[in-house]
């Protein structure tokens, strides 16, 4: 199923159409600012537990402007496509399947950010009470 | 022939660049395999790999991964090339580390 899908995308980009390359440079720009910022979040928590808070703040910091990225390009092709003079893009299931792809990387991401954070702190207050 | 693997969450984004990344080494006329798979795969896909190629969503397993397996050639995949999913670079990248 997902295979066919994707052939049917990789037919469209056969088309050269400029508008579907921006989409697809815009769906991955969002895949990989925000995939980035999850992955940031992660190592953050894992710095924290090794004690390093200075790194993990940093790479908790470094996570929010990964992800500040990718959400901005998502919220670019939200003002595009709101716009009157908009013509439709997601031409296709495919199209459609990797925005929803994105979008839940985002989720995801965001969510990850809100736990990091968490963490970093749950982690400062065992290390002041010198139990990690 | 040279096998490449790309992990990702799901093996989704990636099976993408996978696409372009065998369209660009049948134009350098260069035989491999390339595939994509999901991190929940990679014990079963790591070992007979020449060269894995991390995602961005999870760089985090990096040094986990080096570890693991000290003899593979892991990297992650830069991430402009990821971003603007291009298949001839990312080709390059595993063909630099793989010096070949």
């Amino acid at each position: 199923m997902v295979k066919r899908l994707l052939n049917k995308l990789e037919r469209s980009w056969g088309v050269k159409n400029m508008q579907g390359k921006e989409l697809e440079t815009t769906l991955f720009e969002i895949i990989a600012g925000v995939g980035s910022a999850r992955s940031l979040y992660i190592e953050a928590i894992q710095a924290a537990r090794g004690k390093d808070m200075d790194k993990a703040n940093q790479l908790l910091k470094e996570g929010q402007d990964a992800f500040d990225k990718g959400h901005r390009f998502h919220a670019d092709l939200m003002r595009d496509v709101s716009s009157d003079e908009h013509e439709q893009v997601l031409k296709s299931d495919a199209w459609v399947m990797l925005l929803m792809h994105a979008e839940d990387q985002l989720m995801s991401a965001e969510a990850f950010g809100i736990l990091a954070e968490e963490f970093i702190s749950l982690y400062q207050i065992m290390l002041d009470k010198g139990v990690l | 022939m040279k096998k490449i693997v790309l992990l990702c969450v799901a093996g989704m984004s990636t099976s993408l660049l996978v696409t372009k990344m065998q369209k660009a080494a049948k134009k350098a006329d260069f035989p491999c395999e390339i595939a994509a798979y999901g991190v929940s795969e990679l014990s079963n896909v790591i070992p007979s790999a020449d060269v894995v190629l991390l995602g961005p969503q999870v760089r985090y397993m990096l040094s986990k991964l080096k570890k693991e397996y000290p003899d593979k050639k892991i990297e992650a995949i830069d991430i402009q090339t990821y971003g603007m999913v291009d298949g001839e670079k990312a080709l390059k990248q595993a063909r630099e580390i793989m010096g070949c």
